[in-house]
């Protein structure tokens, strides 16, 4: 349900909807509001086009603003390296990022280019679930970027005092990983089925 | 890593540096600031509970603070009433015990004297008295420094107290915006995990002193123990060190146990309800409460108690434990990191 609904319903009962101006929701509405003439791309607008966050209500995403960390990158600066602990999970506000990942196990190497991230893109949800998370990858800002990160005490914190929309994002993160385990899976049955052509073959 | 993050990390080392110099230099500022920040740590799991989802938040960090002091504050007083009743009787005493100590020392040198001819010139007795008597005037000539100071906290604490419920997280924030890139996400886990062990470590210590000082008090008052409340509170507060602790805190009622006069006063007695109350902390306290949160080798927990009283003392002691849990914790997370990438 939108806060604009629960609002509307809340004055349909009678009931009262907070006897004084709450000068955050205020700003908040004031900066998501479509109409808005600044520039400047909100949170809200933000996260409202992340198609797995489509499930939150307006009060939902302004609630989920509030845990994440603002982090900016210069072009070419290392975000994580393969290897190195994962708490976080990002994404990307603005600008973009190179996946590198090494297959020879050579720490001074960055690894072979996989695949570039543009704006409101993600990675990084293992580090968040996972107890002890090696990053599988290194990833580097390919221009100035800015990234939104929400780490493990913030999603600790998230589920200790807003439950419902912490249970709600671990259901869309759930949702990310089954999708990705699934696309893994079809590509491991393909290239198994390359390596049994390739040994007919032979 | 380019220059600019170089500086950026450097610049971010030396303010670090700088704060906790200043910090140091600064213990007037510094310990209630801390000592604020210990309670906020104590009360966080609650005051999320009471908070989340409230537009009263200020309301409600008055109220608790309110609550807190007339809860804290009245067993407190009603504690110092009865310990500072236990202080006079054993001031009123003093004279009687030195008279016996003495008469007890004279029966010692004549039984020496005696048997091995040795003329004992000590007067232990008088120098204990002597030292006693000087140490009381430093105290009271410092007296008015104490009292300075109580109110000095009573006014920091509070409003240090507030600042942490109401603004800590925009500090925390503002205070997280600063850390360079490389060392950001392992520092705030790291920073999020001590708080987390810090605040459940002094909770938990805090009600199992609770529990074993009245323990001692009610089994002491029970079996017509002197000074049951001032024992307790004594065996309560020392119970905070792990393992010396205990041992410390009976000393005080060995002495009280071996002055007395009174035919029904004994030291096993008072011995037993001593080890039941540890007993008790032993197998179902600490195991419940504390163990979990700081899982360290007895002798660690020994070596960083001796450390601890070097560097600060009683609180270092109690908080060192922590500390070097935190420690453990980061040790572990650089030794997997340089396993990884050497």
């Amino acid at each position: 349900m939108s806060y604009e609904k629960e609002m509307m319903d809340k004055l349909g009962r009678g009931e009262s909807t907070g006897d004084r101006l709450d000068i955050p929701i205020l700003k908040y509405l004031w900066d998501a509001s479509p109409l808005s003439f600044m520039a400047k791309e909100s949170y809200h607008e933000f996260f409202k086009k992340i198609t797995f966050l489509n499930s939150f209500s307006d009060n939902e995403v302004r609630l989920f603003t509030k845990y994440l960390h603002r982090r900016e990158f210069m072009t070419n600066e290392t975000i994580f390296k393969q290897g190195d602990s994962g708490y976080g999970f990002y994404f990307i506000f603005n600008g973009a990022v190179n996946i590198y990942a090494n297959y020879n196990n050579q720490p001074e190497e960055q690894g072979d280019f996989i695949i570039r991230l543009e704006k409101r893109q993600y990675f990084g949800e293992m580090g968040l679930l996972e107890e002890f998370n090696r990053r599988s990858a290194t990833i580097v800002a390919a221009e100035n970027t800015i990234l939104l990160g929400l780490f493990k005490p913030d999603l600790d914190l998230m589920l200790e005092t807003h439950p419902v929309l912490g249970a709600k994002f671990l259901r869309e993160t759930a949702l990310i990983m089954a999708n990705r385990m699934g696309q893994l899976t079809r590509e491991i049955v393909g290239l198994k089925k390359k390596v049994k052509e390739l040994e007919q073959r032979v | 890593m380019t220059r600019n993050q170089k500086i950026k990390l450097y610049l971010f080392m030396f303010l670090f540096s700088a704060s906790i110099v200043f910090a140091i230099m600064f213990p007037r500022l510094t310990l209630p600031f801390g000592f604020a920040y210990i309670i906020y740590l104590m009360c966080k799991p609650f005051t999320i509970k009471l908070t989340t989802g409230s537009r009263r938040q200020r309301l409600i960090y008055f109220s608790l603070m309110m609550t807190g002091i007339v809860f804290l504050c009245f067993p407190l007083f009603a504690t110092l009433y009865n310990v500072d009743t236990d202080f006079s009787q054993f001031s009123n005493q003093l004279p009687e015990i030195q008279k016996m100590l003495q008469d007890k020392f004279f029966a010692y040198k004549v039984m020496v004297f005696e048997k091995f001819g040795i003329r004992l010139n000590l007067d232990p007795v008088n120098f204990l008295m002597a030292k006693l008597e000087s140490q009381g005037t430093i105290f009271l000539s410092h007296f008015p420094d104490f009292i300075s100071t109580i109110f000095e906290w009573l006014l920091l604490v509070p409003l240090f107290l507030y600042f942490f419920f109401m603004e800590s997280r925009r500090f925390s924030r503002n205070f997280l915006e600063a850390v360079p890139n490389p060392i950001f996400e392992k520092s705030y886990v790291l920073f999020s995990q001590f708080n987390t062990k810090f605040g459940e470590y002094i909770i938990a210590k805090f009600i199992e002193a609770t529990i074993l000082g009245t323990l001692v008090t009610l089994g002491l008052f029970l079996i017509g123990f002197p000074y049951p409340f001032i024992l307790g509170f004594i065996a309560g507060v020392t119970n905070i060190l792990p393992y010396i602790g205990p041992v410390i805190g009976v000393i005080p009622a060995i002495f009280v146990g071996m002055l007395s006069k009174d035919p029904n006063v004994t030291v096993l007695s008072m011995l037993v309800i001593y080890a039941l109350a540890n007993l008790i902390d032993m197998i179902l306290v600490f195991p419940l409460l504390v163990s979990k949160i700081v899982n360290l080798h007895p002798i660690l927990v020994v070596v960083s108690i001796i450390i601890g009283s070097q560097l600060g003392g009683i609180v270092g002691m109690i908080v060192i434990i922590p500390f070097i849990a935190f420690f453990k914790l980061l040790f572990k997370e650089i030794y997997k990191d340089l396993s990884v990438h050497l």
